[in-house]
């Protein structure tokens, strides 16, 4: 039997939404390129078993079993978790770790990870967001700021396809943009009614990676137009949303360049004292539990904020005894995440004779305007706050059975306004993320042991976000509005991001303003790990960016030797 | 319960809760689900807890008197509900809602034979109509924990869920193509499935 390639250019760990983009950039400039995936394979098309059903065509109409409830009370927490979905997310038994504070840790392992089930948001930070937290005094400063990043926001843009409008907002800058989708009747109402009573409530477009008019990009990937089905996250069999799975993935395929290993347990990351450099990597196989090390001359780290940092935090040698680059000791600190706890609706009386068609999988976006350069709250950060209108179904019938009541179930109800909240969160030292002493995951990994929580400030924002959104929908017209504080667990935001971040001192922070670990440069961390403050937007095409930078940089250090 | 279709929608990052279906774009959720499911969960049901071929049947025949055909649209006994209700509540339904609508049955099948002398399949339809109407105005006074609000749930669930009801009595468009945000409603256009 031949033995494996084991020798590569560069390894990329993980193979999600950062991943993806770095095998891509890094087999277009010609690198032979390992990709390791701890999940099982996912190819676009043929591993969409769920994507064609009718809601009818699922075996309990999308309710959710209690069987698949009760075997995984965490992950079946998250969003657009159930029957049709639950093939991409882990389950709950097979990977554990230990929360010392609440903490709802949701991963989704195969080939194309998360990309295949995120939310899909493309906001572009501001520059603001950058430099409020030095500015304005709850944070360390990035070593890079917008206008270093501006460039690949367009780069990745352009290639993902992701729909907005240009308006022209400090708050959300604008990009290079597909046609947005249209606002419903109801949002055009909330947009014009905000705009009435408030100087700095503007409702938008989000911008979202959804393909409402292909360019010839987008179908050289084999992509096409989203055909409004909302079923984004069974895997879309038009290629109407990214994931790695439908675009960089496949794309990098086509440059000859690339492997693909799934059921691939990274352990850590080797470490030569000699050269000063990481080696390779050593893989647990996920079936057999077989251990093959690879070697590569750069290691791109992306196997999700958490995943990342245990990695490094596993990665120990004489030289690094507290985890790979870890002089300053801050790996696994400074871990924050988006507060996603307050949300609020209310029914819109009016616009009866107004309807829409399609299934819209996009939301609209109320731009931040809480401290936006200027500290104007009692708390730190900003929010952005996503919106939409909706139209109910069923309107009250003088009987409660019969013919009149049934037709009456089936007419178009009220519409309603909603609104809900994706805030900053400040990084803090012990907000972390540490190796369990004893306890071992299935593969002799030692667990994670999640340590974060909300604080003060978290709580002033939210309750802002309430006074607010009831004053907004009151405004808007809303009657019966109801708000409210889910008080979900950080995680479920599945925004955690930090434990590597990025940071001008190495005395203070794990990486450089390139992602590479300041004592390990051949280390490159672009996923959500390398994150120096949260801000309030997305956070996916910004490690999408971050990697591109960073994987292009690798490219030159490599072609000048300095790696 | 004609409220339950107008709770907000399931957003991009709204967590489907236990038991709650997406129809028409509006979250369709069960009362008894939620408060069984959002805590502590209950061991699972002893499979004595769920309901025979023969109760779902009868839940067919009720959701039939509370939505029956019209001009409009096939009602829920040509939709063929029972299958649904069986799974819905065998297989999503915690141990404390089975056993309220399996009593809540045999307690009506007790009912129809005291008032009407007979089983309910035998009643015509005006007479089964009065006599769930009597049932209803019983379970609104009773409050929350009355069987027949979970038998109206169960009727509406498995009815708008259904190919008929998606397809005939609302208007599910598997592959819509686009989006367009703001049209008229035409007369007589029923919801989006």
């Amino acid at each position: 039997m031949p033995q494996p390639n084991t020798s590569y250019d560069a390894i990329v760990i993980g193979s999600g939404i950062s991943g993806g983009w770095a095998a891509k950039e890094l087999c277009e400039k010609g690198l032979k390129t390992l990709v390791l995936e701890r999940g099982r394979n996912v190819e676009h098309l043929k591993d969409y078993p769920t994507a064609l059903l009718a809601p009818w065509e699922l075996p309990h109409k999308g309710a959710t079993p209690r069987a698949l409830l009760d075997a995984n009370p965490l992950i079946s927490k998250a969003a657009g978790y159930g029957e049709d979905t639950a093939h991409f997310f882990v389950k709950d038994a097979d990977h554990p770790y230990e929360q010392e504070k609440p903490f709802d840790w949701i991963r989704g392992y195969q080939v194309g990870g998360k990309s295949l089930t995120w939310g899909r948001a493309c906001q572009r930070w501001s520059p603001h967001e950058f430099v409020a937290p030095e500015r304005l005094g709850y944070g360390m400063n990035w070593p890079i700021g917008y206008d270093d990043v501006a460039d690949w926001y367009t780069h990745v843009e352009r290639f993902v396809g992701v729909c907005g409008a240009a308006d022209g907002l400090e708050a959300m800058p604008d990009g290079d943009f597909l046609p947005p989708f249209d606002f419903n009747c109801a949002e055009l109402h909330l947009r014009d009614a905000l705009r009435r009573r408030y100087r700095d409530r503007h409702v938008v477009q989000g911008r979202w990676a959804q393909l409402s008019e292909p360019r010839e990009i987008h179908l050289q990937q084999g992509r096409g137009t989203c055909q409004a089905r909302n079923l984004c996250m069974r895997g879309c069999p038009y290629g109407g949303y990214f994931s790695s799975v439908s675009s960089t993935l496949p794309w990098a395929q086509k440059t000859g360049n690339l492997t693909i290993r799934p059921d691939s347990v990274v352990h850590s990351i080797l470490y030569d004292e000699a050269k000063g450099k990481a080696s390779g990597v050593r893989v647990i196989d996920a079936h057999t539990q077989a251990i093959t090390e690879y070697r590569a001359r750069i290691i791109f780290v992306n196997a999700s904020a958490l995943n990342s940092t245990l990695i490094l935090l596993n990665s120990t040698s004489r030289r690094f005894p507290n985890g790979l680059g870890n002089d300053a000791g801050v790996l696994g600190r400074y871990v924050a995440f988006h507060n996603y706890r307050a949300s609020a609706h209310g029914t819109l009386d009016g616009l009866e004779d107004r309807y829409f068609y399609g299934r819209n999988p996009t939301e609209c976006i109320l731009v931040n305007f809480r401290n936006l350069g200027k500290q104007d709250a009692d708390f730190v950060g900003g929010y952005t706050t996503f919106t939409g209108g909706y139209r109910t179904r069923g309107v009250d019938a003088a009987t409660r059975l019969g013919g009149t009541y049934k037709d009456a179930q089936a007419q178009p109800g009220p519409w309603g306004l909603y609104m809900y909240m994706q805030g900053e969160t400040v990084p803090k030292y012990d907000n972390h993320v540490r190796l369990h002493d004893t306890l071992k995951d299935p593969f002799g990994i030692p667990r994670l042991v999640t340590s974060v929580g909300y604080d003060d400030n978290d709580e002033a924002m939210i309750r802002d976000w309430l006074t607010q959104a009831n004053e907004m929908l009151a405004a808007a017209g809303c009657r019966d509005v109801e708000s409210r504080d889910n008080h979900q667990a950080p995680g479920l935001d599945i925004h955690e991001m930090g434990g590597c971040r990025m940071g001008r001192d190495p005395r203070t922070s794990m990486l450089n303003a390139w992602n590479q670990l300041h004592a390990v440069p051949n280390v490159f961390v672009t996923d959500g790990a390398c994150m120096t403050s949260t801000g309030n937007q997305s956070p996916s095409i910004l490690y999408m960016a971050l990697t591109a930078r960073a994987a292009n940089h690798a490219v030159e250090e490599l072609a000048r030797q300095n790696l | 319960m004609s409220d339950v279709a107008k709770l907000p929608p399931v957003t991009r990052r709204t967590a489907l809760k236990a038991g709650s279906v997406v129809l028409g774009g509006a979250l369709f959720t069960s009362s008894a689900l939620l408060t069984a499911c959002s805590g502590e969960r209950a061991a699972p049901p002893a499979s004595t807890a769920g309901i025979s071929t023969e109760d779902a049947q009868l839940l067919e025949e009720i959701a039939d008197a509370i939505l029956p055909t019209t001009p409009a649209s096939p009602g829920a006994r040509a939709a063929g509900v029972a299958p649904i209700v069986a799974l819905l509540v065998n297989d999503c339904y915690d141990a404390p809602a089975q056993r309220r609508i399996r009593d809540g049955l045999q307690a009506f099948r007790a009912l129809c034979v005291d008032r009407c002398g007979g089983a309910f399949t035998r009643l015509s339809p005006s007479e089964r109509e009065t006599l769930l109407a009597g049932v209803d105005a019983e379970a609104v006074k009773a409050g929350d924990a009355h069987w027949f609000h979970l038998a109206r749930e169960l009727s509406l669930r498995a009815y708008f869920s259904s190919e008929t009801g998606m397809t005939q009595a609302l208007r599910y468009v598997r592959v819509p193509g686009r989006w367009t945000g703001c049209l008229p409603l035409q007369p007589g256009q029923p919801a989006w499935g």
